[in-house]
């Protein structure tokens, strides 16, 4: 593999990560507090409809951003309001949302687009940052879409008030063992429903990821499994946010893997390699990749 | 005490209420989402005649959409009558689109068996059919293995699961040296070969115009077998005395971690054998994707039913015509299928929400 | 009036507060009702700045309710408290809290995944932590009382006795003028014991009043200034010196004097010496016992007990001895670390529990809705939870027999329920545990029955009608192994009375009221063999 190659896989391992970081970041902290996001899938497709639709009306991808953020809100409200409030199987719940998702965005979709379902939105240009972006071979890596420096910026906020702040203690808390969180004082229903909505801004930025700077436009069910493979890389990564964004990357990798081998005359089955992130996750789940430690409460309804 | 008052009294209104709980909230939210769906049609601006209509006419207009119809609702009721015996042992298998990739896969894969064709007495698709359950409940039994080796919690795993197996059946109709069909040129679609047709289901009819397999006879016996199993046998009520309290299960001398791998296995077989009759029956060739939906369609199917066999059978059919119908509507009124998923999230969603006080006010 | 006792505590610090006419907290004719249960009633008692006041008291005597009122848990039905001289009314504990009121519970309210310090900072503020500077705050603390704990470690990584610590530095953070203990050495190791009830006195000396609730007499004797003794939600006796008044404490602790009358046992008749023959075999034999729990601390050792057929043997001691343990392993839900255990000859030592039934041993647990029954199916259901195969053709169970066999043991052993078909959970809790029992009874070639506390939270009724049915049982020729916290209870219906204490048995006696003073402080730990 040649240099320039292997530095346009790179640069592809980490755009095509930048999805799936922005959803997993969000599900962590859902997470750590304690809830499994199962409609995260639903959450990133409202995003990517929402800001599609916004970017397509306003014409300004900015604005489209914003869309997303807007779609999501009722969604995540009743995510958070079913699985927080009326203590409903936050499972069961996740996939009700995603099959209801599925079917608004394609209802609204045919509805909004109909006729000029082949017109292209307006999109963000990567950019390049300066200095590192001069460098010279490694700084096409640098040359990305400006949503995935905010994703970075944002993981790294993530671990910073989850490891250096009385919130952060709080949310693991919360996640850990409620009731006894709930003894100090610490306002849990606020915080997981916090942290549900959260989710919900984090997976609709990477919805919105995918329609309006990657293929600048909707398609129906456009996150084809995105969410899951999210939720998956949350598992994977063992609830710790480094190791979370290392697993997107791997998923990341494994993806772009799938373009560059056959242009390396490499057969490797593509389906191998789309099959790996969830084979993975299955080894660390029955505890054979190390020790998993998913915190205590996660799924488990919180009440006074 | 007025006779109101005595009516209501607590002892009689456990009883009355419990039961009308169950079927209500259902029913209720069946309606609700069916009343949203014609709402959204006449929003769309489209005679609500015309959409009903179409959606009856591809539910019920003819014998091919009833039987297709039917075709479906028997295997949405083989996963969810899956659903319900392993939420008696207190599992929820959300797996069951893995469960039929794998069974679909299995079964196809001995279908294509040279010699396979040639069995006598029916054997030649009985024995596919058998695979294909065995291959389905193999594979939700590793999710049973994790589950009481590892503590590892089934929804996690049997979703995985899933994802790996849909996969499976990419990768197998990808490759020449799996299933895939040989590539005589470039336009050689990645599917398998076609079975043979000793391999394939027997319709009960005869008939393509009215192509309702076998399948539906044998899940109906497979329905009535697993309500008296749950209902009456001693299987099922150590399956449910492990659900309901797995300590005192144990105390009681039961056989607790057998009990939970065999109600994920049993889960999976059903699961499996969905898939075998899903392309032994209709689709004859597997194709990547062929299991889509249908896993989880099923789910909401056992979800709905709230344990009950012959709620899943109701489910079942509701989503199977409901399906039909949706397409139907989409092709002759221009109605998006979508609407028809709207309206089975909106289902799944107020029945999760309502779970918690319907199981409140069961146990009180 | 208020005298330490001699050589009491290492500390001897002065009791600078000792002004006995100005209590700290005061409550007076305090009573709380749940529902139509009197938990606590006519409660008068004083607690002093600089002293250790001890909350004694058997099971359910009041103890932890009157904690709960004293925290803000729970409020007074009646009467009044006063902190400092001013009416005091705390309406939960964070109301408590504010007035310096803090307690350590029974069970710890930590958080096993966080370290120490994150458990002590949480809920306290929601920006940037310094935890460098904020563990060297608690360290400081900690030294301050002698309390040795880890900052950064891991709290489940720690012994019982570590997290115990960090709640108590929990409570000292807020720098409490009344520190309540719930039982806090039910938990602990012996050494452990020790330096907590030495915390408690600096505790104490260092300006605050202490509230120490426990069961054991040993203590009392070490730490206490003034002893308060809880009975049926009463005082029933004070002390000032403790250490001189230890057998009427002990007395007033376990019951009034005479015949136990007030336990719906005093109906029975009494029992006839049963005739042994030379040739009985063993219905229970435990031999060298000794079981670790997951933190590796011995909760039973070299347990050593023979029941005979036909006799019934009392297991005494204040609960958390290792009674529950011993419950488990006979169970079959945990296996020994050390020795062996058999059945009419049969060893189960690591059998599981369809083993152990098919030995002819029926077991009441002591939880029965955790394990004796599942409160969700019918009453037929759990009369039949373990013999179901007895019903069972072709694997289809027949329902007519069960309603049969359920209708004539509900008649037998007096089981009232709407029918067979009625919900587990509907029963009352006598009823519940009759059909336990009768379950248990019903064992094929029973030869052995484990009774725990088998009239807990029972009316007078029931429980004569538990111990009617297990002395008949006995009458047959079947091994009866009764634990009970209830002395009394045990004194009536056993032949003779093993005592456990700290997870061996110390001492065995006949069951006679004559013997109830020995017995007792044999459970308090005050005597040896």
């Amino acid at each position: 593999m040649t240099l320039e190659l292997f530095m346009v896989f790179v640069a592809s391992t980490i755009r095509l990560s930048a999805p799936l970081l922005l959803a997993a970041s969000g599900e962590y902290v859902s997470e750590r507090a304690g809830i499994v996001n199962m409609s995260l899938e639903g959450m990133m497709l409202m995003g990517a409809f929402g800001g599609a639709v916004a970017t397509a009306f306003t014409g300004s991808p900015y604005l489209g951003l914003a869309g997303a953020l807007v779609a999501v809100l009722p969604i995540a409200l009743l995510q958070s309001v079913l699985t927080n409030t009326l203590r409903a199987n936050q499972v069961v719940t996740g996939l009700g949302i995603n099959i209801l998702v599925l079917g608004l965005t394609t209802l609204g979709y045919r509805e909004i687009f109909g006729s000029r379902s082949r017109e292209m939105i307006a999109g963000f240009d990567p950019i390049s940052p300066p200095i590192l972006g001069d460098l010279p071979l490694v700084g096409t890596v640098f040359y990305q879409a400006g949503l995935l420096y905010f994703a970075i910026l944002m993981v790294a906020l993530i671990a910073f008030v989850v490891s250096r702040t009385g919130l952060g203690i709080m949310l693991k808390a919360a996640g850990d063992n409620p009731h006894v969180t709930a003894i100090s004082g610490t306002p849990v229903m606020a915080i997981r429903h916090g942290a549900v909505f959260f989710t919900g801004a984090m997976a609709a930025l990477g919805g919105a990821f995918l329609s309006i700077v990657d293929i600048h436009t909707f398609t129906e069910g456009m996150t084809r499994g995105a969410g899951y493979l999210a939720i998956v890389a949350v598992i994977f990564g063992n609830w710790r946010i480094g190791r979370v964004m290392g697993a997107c990357l791997l998923f990341g990798a494994a993806t772009a893997l799938q373009f560059q081998l056959p242009a390396m005359g490499i057969q490797l089955p593509n389906a191998l390699l789309i099959m790996l992130p969830y084979v993975l996750a299955l080894l660390a789940v029955a505890g054979l990749v190390g020790r998993q430690t998913a915190p205590r409460a996660l799924s488990v309804p919180f009440w006074r | 005490m007025s006779i109101s008052a005595y009516m209501f009294s607590d002892k009689r209104l456990a009883g009355f209420n419990g039961v009308l709980a169950r079927l209500a909230v259902p029913l209720a939210a069946v309606l609700a989402a069916f009343t949203i769906g014609l709402i959204a049609i006449i929003a769309m601006g489209v005679p609500l005649g015309d959409a009903v209509g179409a959606f009856m006419r591809g539910a019920l207009g003819s014998p091919y959409a009833i039987s297709a119809s039917l075709n479906r609702a028997v295997a949405l009721g083989l996963v969810g009558i899956g659903f319900i015996i392993a939420q008696r042992a207190g599992l929820t298998n959300v797996g069951g689109e893995g469960q039929i990739a794998v069974g679909g896969m299995i079964a196809t894969a001995l279908c294509l068996v040279p010699g396979m064709d040639e069995l006598p007495a029916g054997l030649a698709f009985i024995l596919p059919l058998l695979g294909g359950a065995v291959a389905g409940g193999l594979w939700a039994g590793i999710a049973g293995v994790l589950k009481v080796r590892a503590g590892t919690n089934e929804v996690i795993s049997t979703l995985l699961l899933s994802f790996i197996a849909t996969w499976l059946v990419y990768w197998s109709v990808q490759s020449e040296n799996l299933l895939r069909q040989p590539m005589t040129n470039s336009a050689t679609l990645p599917e398998s070969l076609p079975i043979p047709a000793p391999t394939q289901v027997p319709l009960l009819t005869g008939s393509y115009a009215s192509p309702v397999t076998w399948g539906l006879p044998i899940t109906i016996v497979i329905a009535i077998f697993v309500a008296i199993m749950l209902g009456r046998s001693i299987f099922g009520f150590r399956l449910k005395a492990t659900g309901l309290n797995p300590v005192a299960a144990a105390r009681a001398g039961m056989p607790v971690n057998k009990l939970l791998v065999g109600a994920l296995v049993f889960a999976g077989l059903l699961g499996g054998l969905a898939g075998a009759l899903m392309l032994q029956g209709e689709q004859y060739s597997l194709k990547s994707g062929f299991s889509s939906g249908y896993g989880f369609d099923g789910l909401v199917v056992g979800l709905l039913a709230r344990g009950s066999v012959t709620g899943v059978i109701a489910g079942a059919l509701l989503f199977g015509f409901m399906r039909s119908g949706g397409i139907s509507m989409e092709m002759a009124a221009g109605v998006p299928s979508a609407l028809v998923g709207i309206m089975q999230g909106l289902i799944v969603v107020m029945i999760a929400g309502a779970a918690y006080y319907l199981d409140r006010s069961a146990t009180r | 009036m208020i005298m330490r006792s001699g050589g009491a505590s290492s500390s001897g610090a002065p009791l600078a507060n000792n002004e006995a006419s100005l209590p700290k907290l005061e409550l007076t004719d305090i009573g709380r009702d749940f529902g139509s249960f009197t938990a606590l009633d006519g409660i008068d008692i004083a607690f002093r700045t600089g002293e250790v006041h001890c909350l004694l008291g058997e099971n359910g005597a009041g103890k932890s309710t009157l904690c709960n009122l004293i925290f803000g848990v729970h409020q007074p039905t009646r009467g009044f408290m006063t902190l400092n001289g001013a009416p005091y009314a705390p309406n939960g504990p964070h109301a408590a809290l504010a007035q310096k009121v803090a307690m350590v519970h029974q069970h710890f309210s930590l958080i096993d995944e966080l370290t120490t310090v994150d458990n002590l900072l949480l809920g306290r503020k929601f920006g940037l932590v310094d935890r460098k500077a904020e563990a060297a705050k608690i360290l400081a603390l900690a030294e301050e009382f002698g309390l040795d704990i880890k900052p950064h470690a891991v709290v489940g990584d720690l012994s019982v006795g570590q997290r115990q610590r960090i709640e108590i530095v929990k409570c000292l953070m807020q720098r409490p003028e009344v520190l309540i203990l719930d039982e806090p050495t039910a938990v602990l190791l012996p050494d452990e014991i020790e330096a907590l009830l030495k915390v408690c006195a600096d505790v104490a000396a260092r300006g605050s009043a202490v509230v120490l609730v426990t069961h054991k007499l040993a203590e009392i004797r070490k730490i206490a200034d003034e002893v308060s003794v809880l009975r049926a939600g009463r005082i029933v006796a004070r002390s000032t010196r403790p250490a001189e008044d230890m057998n009427d404490l002990t007395t007033a602790m376990i019951g009034r004097s005479g015949t136990g009358g007030a336990f719906g046992v005093a109906s029975l008749p009494p029992r006839a010496p049963h005739a042994r023959s030379r040739m009985v075999r063993e219905a229970l034999q435990i031999d060298g016992l000794s079981f670790f729990d997951q933190t590796g601390a011995r909760r039973l050792d070299k347990v050593t007990l023979t029941v005979d057929q036909g006799e019934i043997i009392g297991l005494a001691g204040v609960e958390g001895n290792g009674q529950s343990e011993l419950g488990s392993i006979l169970a079959g839900l945990d296996h020994p670390s050390e020795g062996r255990w058999f059945v009419g000859g049969k060893e189960l030592t690591h059998a599981k529990p369809r083993a152990i039934t098919a030995a002819g041993a029926g077991i009441i647990p002591e939880d029965r809705h955790k394990v004796g029954a599942v409160n969700a199916m019918t009453l037929a259901d759990n009369l039949y939870l373990n013999q179901t195969k007895s019903l069972t053709r072709w694997g289809l169970i027949d329902r007519k027999r069960q309603t049969e066999g359920a209708t004539s043991l509900m008649k037998q052993f007096d089981v009232r329920a709407q029918g067979p078909a009625a919900p587990f959970s509907s029963l009352s809790g006598g009823n519940q545990q009759k059909a336990v029992l009768a379950r248990e009874l019903m064992t094929p070639n029973l030869r052995f029955l484990l009774a725990m506390n088998p009239t807990r939270g029972l009316d007078i009724g029931a429980i004569e009608a538990v111990y009617r049915s297990i002395r008949e049982a006995a009458d047959k020729g079947i091994g009866v192994l009764l634990i009970s916290s209830e002395l009394d209870e045990l004194l009536a219906v056993a032949d003779r009375i093993s005592v456990i204490y700290r997870g061996s048995i110390v001492g065995t006696r006949m069951a006679s009221y004559d013997n109830r003073a020995a017995i007792g402080s044999l459970m308090s730990g005050t005597a040896t063999q």
